[in-house]
């Protein structure tokens, strides 16, 4: 069979077909597993939220204790204390999905606002928005995290905020480079001359028309590092608290009994954690080579 | 002369440059005036202060350590105000035999001054076209939203469908071929030539009471380069629009200008009728002027000398501007009669024959 290669470069820029014909194959693959694994993580948040589960995730039998998979009706098998899995595994989705959508937002909206002030601003401000993000970048997370849990209390949702805040710089920078990278094309100061109030500018011309992608894969981004911080933080016992399931408490629970051979407790939850960050990062990263269009082949 | 559209006195542009700890005077004492439908040509070497002009007329200079001070009067059927007024109350310039020695200035104060008193006249009575085409557009908008979007802001068409059609009739006008294609086309879909005219499209579409067009042609190729010149000579001829046109081409400025402006190290070195400026005598032109139009490339001017003349020495370092004439290091007719005159004291802009003004001594006693 007769092989083609896509010619790249500027041709293949020209044609005015939709974004999504002109996309490569493998980057409709990345999307499609992307969208498959959020969509069923979503679906799974919903169903956890309105206790439609197979089981009581909390419920004990001590009958059925370290069930392997496809015992009766436990599809992945049943935990040290004969709680159901599937149903651990659905409402662990709790534990992370509200809480990282919040990390994603304050990352997100501060990053841009900071980010548009430094790079459509600049001079003060920018000065200002530098030191500031040096000096966030400069603590590591996890202390930042276990500073802001000694002084509080191990709630995760002042876990996922430290997260966001964390999370300000990368985006304020992106942004700003992207903004000053804008300004040598003088198209900004051509919306200038034409009176266009600055408001457009910014929201439309500058942040909808160039930075979107930027957005997107930060959002996604930052949603794959608040499940491995929540995650991480549980299986450290910093996090969400037995007995409500996380996959990180999971994790922790279940590595005792690894190396017996009963493998389930610890390796579906860990698998869970795998694909669902392989799938946010991919949906990220396909849609915006998908929206971007590959530049640097 | 008809009534002046824009009359700038007395402009004064300084930029700091930290490095050199000295202010560079990019525009440096201009006075123009430019007639309603006239087209005035603003020629002179690169450094000149030509771009700096048009940008301080535009507003676009006011973020950065930038000075402006002068009086740039602005009256057009709809509006009539100096876009200058009340903006030196926030600078502080002390000068000293000529330098400037100490500046103060209120950054927020003159940004939101100069952005007041411009917001509700860019792209509405004054619109610009940049050197730049395929970079004064938006990339990832198509060129259709980009001229809908400014019509809808600017005029009575607020409907989508009224803005199309008339983003539509102005692409058909400024001659791209399919309009209905390019209206969806991005910008890099669209080659410069095409990008300008979709430039000018969207500059015009407004109806703006001036024009001013940057080096419209900079950046094009040759052929590219006439037809734009072409188009810009067609829609004059039809709207009578007034544009103050920027170049160092003087080929360009010929076939559009009805006057002429000659910058030279920041200041205008001679103005008038482009007919008397850019006719091939030498007499009764400043030197400078003189010299231009001998360095172009053209048959003439090759004959019976075997090669091109260039002008010896280099654009005037806008920093140390010296007491006397400009252009008197680089003169090929300073006279002994005038020698001292020349090295001391700056020529003002007089007039050497009605409606003509040049900055030089030789016609001055």
């Amino acid at each position: 069979m007769k092989s083609y290669t896509q010619i790249s470069g500027e041709i293949g820029e020209f044609s005015d077909l939709p974004f999504w014909k002109k996309a490569d194959a493998i980057d409709i693959v990345y999307v499609s597993y992307g969208l498959l694994i959020v969509t069923l993580v979503v679906v799974s948040y919903i169903f956890g939220a309105f206790n439609f589960l197979p089981f009581d995730p909390e419920d004990i039998d001590l009958e059925l204790m370290m069930a392997g998979p496809f015992t009766g009706k436990h599809l992945f098998g049943t935990d040290f204390m004969g709680r159901d899995m599937l149903s651990r595994l659905i409402v662990g989705i709790q534990a992370y999905f509200l809480p990282g959508l919040l990390a994603i937002f304050i990352a997100l909206f501060f990053g841009t606002v900071l980010g548009v002030l430094a790079g459509y601003r600049g001079g003060r401000f920018d000065t200002g928005i530098t030191y500031f993000t040096n000096l966030v970048d400069s603590f590591p997370r996890l202390v930042l995290i276990l500073l802001v849990i000694a002084a509080f209390k191990p709630d995760i949702y002042y876990i996922m905020i430290v997260v966001g805040i964390t999370n300000v710089p990368a985006v304020a920078s992106h942004i700003k480079g992207k903004i000053l990278f804008l300004k040598q094309k003088n198209f900004i100061e051509a919306d200038i001359a034409l009176g266009l109030p600055t408001r457009t500018i910014i929201l439309k011309h500058i942040l909808w028309h160039n930075c979107r992608s930027i957005l997107i894969i930060q959002a996604t981004l930052g949603m794959g590092e608040a499940i491995l911080m929540e995650t991480s933080l549980s299986y450290l016992g910093f996090g969400v608290q037995e007995p409500t399931p996380s996959w990180g408490n999971m994790v922790q629970a279940g590595s005792n009994y690894f190396m017996k051979g009963q493998f389930w407790p610890s390796t579906a939850p860990s698998l869970a954690i795998l694909f669902t960050i392989l799938g946010f990062h991919l949906l990220g990263d396909g849609l915006n080579n998908i929206l971007e269009g590959k530049r640097n082949k | 002369m008809t009534a002046p559209l824009l009359k700038i006195e007395d402009l004064r542009t300084y930029f700091y440059s930290k490095s050199k700890q000295a202010f560079i005077r990019s525009v440096d004492n201009v006075n123009l005036e430019i007639g309603k439908g006239e087209t005035l040509g603003v020629v002179g070497e690169s450094g000149s202060g030509k771009s700096i002009t048009a940008l301080s007329v535009m507003g676009l200079l006011s973020a950065g350590p930038g000075v402006i001070t002068g009086r740039i009067g602005f009256k057009s059927d709809r509006v009539q105000k100096n876009l200058l007024q009340d903006i030196g109350d926030f600078v502080k310039l002390t000068m000293m035999d000529g330098k400037v020695m100490a500046v103060q200035k209120d950054e927020d104060g003159w940004q939101e001054l100069s952005e007041h008193r411009m917001s509700n006249l860019r792209g509405k009575e004054i619109s610009m076209i940049f050197q730049n085409p395929k970079q004064s557009m938006n990339p990832f908008m198509t060129v259709g939203r980009q001229i809908t979007e400014a019509i809808q802001l600017h005029t009575e068409h607020k409907s989508e469908q009224a803005a199309k059609e008339r983003a539509l009739e102005w692409l058909d006008r400024v001659k791209i071929d399919t309009p209905r294609l390019r209206f969806d086309n991005h910008p890099y879909g669209l080659s410069g030539g095409m990008c300008q005219r979709a430039m000018i499209a969207m500059a015009l579409s407004c109806e703006p009471s001036l024009l001013i067009a940057d080096e419209p042609t900079t950046g094009l190729d040759a052929t590219i380069q006439s037809k734009i010149v072409d188009l810009l000579a067609e829609l004059k001829a039809e709207l009578g629009i007034t544009t103050m046109l920027i170049s160092h081409d003087i080929s360009i400025i010929s076939r559009l200008s009805d006057t002429v402006a000659v910058m030279y190290g920041g200041t205008v070195v001679e103005t008038g009728p482009a007919k008397a400026i850019l006719a091939k005598n030498e007499d009764l032109k400043h030197p400078y002027t003189a010299a231009l139009l001998i360095s172009i490339p053209s048959s003439e001017n090759i004959k019976g000398k075997g090669n091109l003349q260039a002008i010896e020495g280099d654009v005037l370092d806008t920093i140390n501007i010296p007491a006397g004439c400009r252009f008197y290091g680089r003169c090929n007719r300073v006279t002994d009669k005038i020698k001292e005159k020349c090295e001391r004291q700056e020529p003002d802009l007089r007039d050497i024959s009605p409606g003509h003004k040049a900055r030089c001594w030789l016609y001055f006693d």
